[in-house]
């Protein structure tokens, strides 16, 4: 299935929840959705065409804007699907995958944690990969890597 | 005509032998000890005298640094005992060393899961923040004396993810270190090379 | 109670830690603590150079590093829009399929190490070695080769390689037999494998879970198969499926695919017998050769102009379904780098196969499941 094949099969359930669909290299195309109507869009997408299994969550931090993007595919097609949709820099957050797609638990969890999106009624959003407290969102852009500082290290007597 | 064997030393009958050997029910009320483990302080009895006395004769001549401290850490380098965990990389090469090939047993080195039961901790792989109180922890439910190896780039100073934000830049910040291990991950061999290196500090230690 | 097995623990392989929830010794809800090894390998990657993101490729799982490795140069090469020599795809793929051996061997003698069986051990571990032999004939490593490149591999077989493979692949093969006698034939193994850790093919869906664990459940699904990346079309080969879903269905899934490996690497060796040619594409950009931009030459690698492209790809992994998505904004490091490793989403379902359970089952049931730490926390 090519992505205009891909545009015309959800315009009738979708309408204008969808935002347009691009050819992607090795998918059946990326799908732009209005971040508002995800769950709507995550419906039609798995029971309309079969994206049964949801391989990735991610988010991109593009400074200006963030950006969500999930990965699913469907064995009546044979084919990759890449979602993606754009959130403001500012306080983002979206609706959570896991009442469509149960899988996208832990995925969303290293999300919001790395990338600081918020998964709206998510079961569990709590901390996955960095301690609990952890206050920082290593992924941002303006979080910045450098040397550690040396230390004074003390040989032991043997 | 073969030379008669040597003659063992005649067993010291207890002093309530009697009461134990009586055939059918045994006296369990007034029994007065375990009958066995006295035997066995018996016989510890005619060879400790023995070897008190060997030492004695060894430490006048020698001093008693030069004998008590030598016996322990001969003891001690010859059956290491580390910590059975695997944190990265090289805990591959750590299960590797310990396959038919390397066969580390050899040099008395057997893996132990509990830290109460160790000597040695090989630190094989990244430590990260989360896991450095468990890490200290660890260090402190081990018995002295114990050593430490940083086995690979990372354990010694942060190795390919110095830059991280999650990761300790070696590990001697958390706990003394006394061999490091180069190697990303190093060969079994090299492993193998820093426990013997141990086992000369261990061999010189004094206190 | 609530007990916590881990982060160190004979049972966990790695630095994880299950929390259990138990009432005398059957399991009532269980919760995988992650992150003990978390790295931040998706921040680093964003500092590197694309070639140096190999360095952390290998280390990110250390039982399948050529996999990760080519699933990373997969998608930079879609993301700079580079297309590699053909010799260099085959010599690839030969990598991958060496390296599901070598990790089902390393997972073969973990999981029976976990069962009591100490001979499997040995066993495995010395035919693992018979691999990684191989490996370090080529790449100079026995587990973190930086071999491929962006447009290809580092170096070309040695003389005699082939011959040496075939001689390893022949002994491998006689050795499933053996393996076979030691594991199914044992009673301890069979009493504590049969019907532990069902995950029905349903569940496996809804959790996300793939590779053999979905496989042992009786679904034909494998990236290989399904969207052949590389060359894996003009291979021949059978996914290897059981039915059961139960830890014994893994160890025969995982068993036949080392004998499809073994079927495809010998495809490999006779392909590459017969074309020789360049192992790494021409005409690459220079500054990817380098990696590091010269002293007082810094202006030279940031004021190229090159165009932006992302990149997706997916390949079968030892463990399953591995994914990675890389973002090229035109500079010299990928933007961003993001990976789907397929043992993350077999553990988070650890509630659907550990529930009901005794604490006992624990060790051959995440035995089963092949936990390598280092990629699911990255």
């Amino acid at each position: 299935m090519q992505s205009e094949d891909l545009a015309k099969a959800l315009a009738p359930v979708l309408g204008d929840r969808i935002l347009g669909v691009e050819p992607f290299a090795k998918t059946a195309g990326r799908l732009r959705f209005r971040a508002d109507a995800a769950l709507d869009v995550f419906r039609a997408v798995k029971e309309d065409l079969g994206f049964h299994h949801l391989s990735m969550v991610g988010g991109i931090d593009w400074v200006s804007h963030r950006e969500v993007f999930y990965v699913a595919w469907s064995d009546r097609l044979g084919q990759y699907l890449l979602l993606s949709t754009d959130l403001p820099a500012d306080a983002p957050h979206i609706e959570s995958a896991t009442p469509v797609w149960p899988s996208a638990n832990w995925h969303e969890r290293e999300t919001w944690e790395l990338v600081d999106i918020t998964f709206d009624h998510h079961p569990d959003l709590r901390h996955l990969l960095l301690p609990d407290g952890y206050v920082f969102h290593p992924l941002l852009r303006s979080f910045k890597l450098h040397e550690p500082e040396e230390l004074e290290v003390k040989k032991r007597s043997v | 005509m073969s030379a008669p064997p040597p003659q063992l030393p005649a067993k010291v009958a207890p002093a309530n032998a009697e009461s134990y050997r009586l055939e059918g029910d045994l006296p369990m009320v007034d029994h007065p000890a375990v009958p066995f483990v006295e035997i066995e302080t018996v016989r510890a009895q005619e060879f400790i005298p023995a070897a008190k006395e060997a030492l004695s004769a060894l430490i006048a001549e020698q001093g008693q640094s030069k004998v008590i401290r030598p016996t322990f850490n001969w003891a001690g380098r010859n059956s290491l005992f580390p910590l059975h965990w695997g944190l990265a990389c090289c805990a591959i090469e750590f299960a590797s060393a310990f396959s038919a090939r390397w066969d580390s047993e050899r040099f008395g080195i057997v893996p132990r899961s509990s830290p109460q039961q160790c000597d040695l901790m090989i630190v094989n792989g990244t430590v990260t923040w989360k896991v450095a109180h468990k890490l200290i922890t660890l260090y402190e439910q081990m018995p002295e004396p114990k050593w430490v190896i940083a086995m690979g780039n990372c354990a010694t100073g942060g190795g390919p993810f110095r830059t991280a934000y999650s990761v300790v830049p070696g590990v001697d910040k958390l706990v003394p270190v006394d061999v490091y291990i180069a190697g990303c991950p190093p060969r079994p061999e090299a492993m193998i090379d820093g426990i013997l290196r141990l086992e000369d500090l261990i061999r010189e230690r004094k206190e | 109670m609530w007990i916590n097995m881990g982060p160190q623990h004979p049972m966990t392989h790695g630095l994880w830690n299950l929390r259990v929830k138990i009432d005398g010794e059957v399991i009532l809800d269980c919760d995988p603590e992650m992150g003990y090894l978390h790295r931040g390998i998706e921040k680093i990657s964003e500092d590197r150079h694309y070639n140096e993101v190999v360095t952390l490729m290998d280390r990110t799982c250390y039982v399948a590093g050529f996999a990760w490795e080519h699933l990373y140069i997969l998608a930079s090469e879609d993301a700079l829009h580079i297309v590699p020599p053909e010799r260099a795809e085959y010599i690839r793929v030969m990598c991958e399929e060496f390296q599901r051996i070598g990790s089902h061997l390393m997972w073969y003698a973990a999981f029976v190490q976990d069962l009591g069986l100490m001979t499997p051990f040995l066993y495995g571990m010395r035919d693992r070695d018979i691999v990684l032999d191989l490996f370090q004939s080529y790449s100079g490593a026995r587990m973190t080769y930086e071999y491929m490149r962006v447009g290809g591999v580092r170096n070309d077989m040695p003389p005699g390689f082939s011959a040496h493979a075939r001689r390893a692949l022949d002994w491998l093969s006689d050795r499933f037999v053996e393996y076979d006698r030691l594991c199914l034939g044992s009673e301890i193994f069979r009493k504590r494998c049969d019907g532990l850790g069902v995950l029905k093919a349903s569940d496996c869906v809804a959790t996300g879970v793939t590779g053999p664990m979905l496989r042992s459940a009786g679904m034909r699904r494998d990236v290989r198969r399904d969207r052949p990346y590389s060359v894996y079309p003009q291979l021949d080969f059978e996914v290897a499926v059981a039915d059961g879903a139960d830890v014994t269905g893994r160890y025969l899934v995982r068993m036949e695919e080392m004998r499809q490996s073994i079927r495809i690497i010998r495809q490999i060796l006779d392909w590459l017998d017969h074309h020789p040619g360049p192992v790494l594409a021409d005409r690459l950009p220079r500054w990817l050769g380098a990696p590091y931009a010269p002293v007082g030459k810094e202006d030279y690698v940031l004021k190229r102009n090159y165009p932006k492209g992302v990149g997706l790809s997916s390949i079968e992994e030892p463990h399953g379904e591995a994914q990675a998505y890389v973002v090229n904004e035109g500079s010299e490091h990928p933007y961003r780098v993001k990976f789907r490793s397929p043992v993350f989403a077999n553990i988070s379902a650890a509630r659907h196969y550990l529930i009901g359970y005794r604490v006992a089952d624990i060790p051959p049931i995440m035995g089963s499941v092949d936990v390598c730490v280092g990629e699911v926390d990255r």
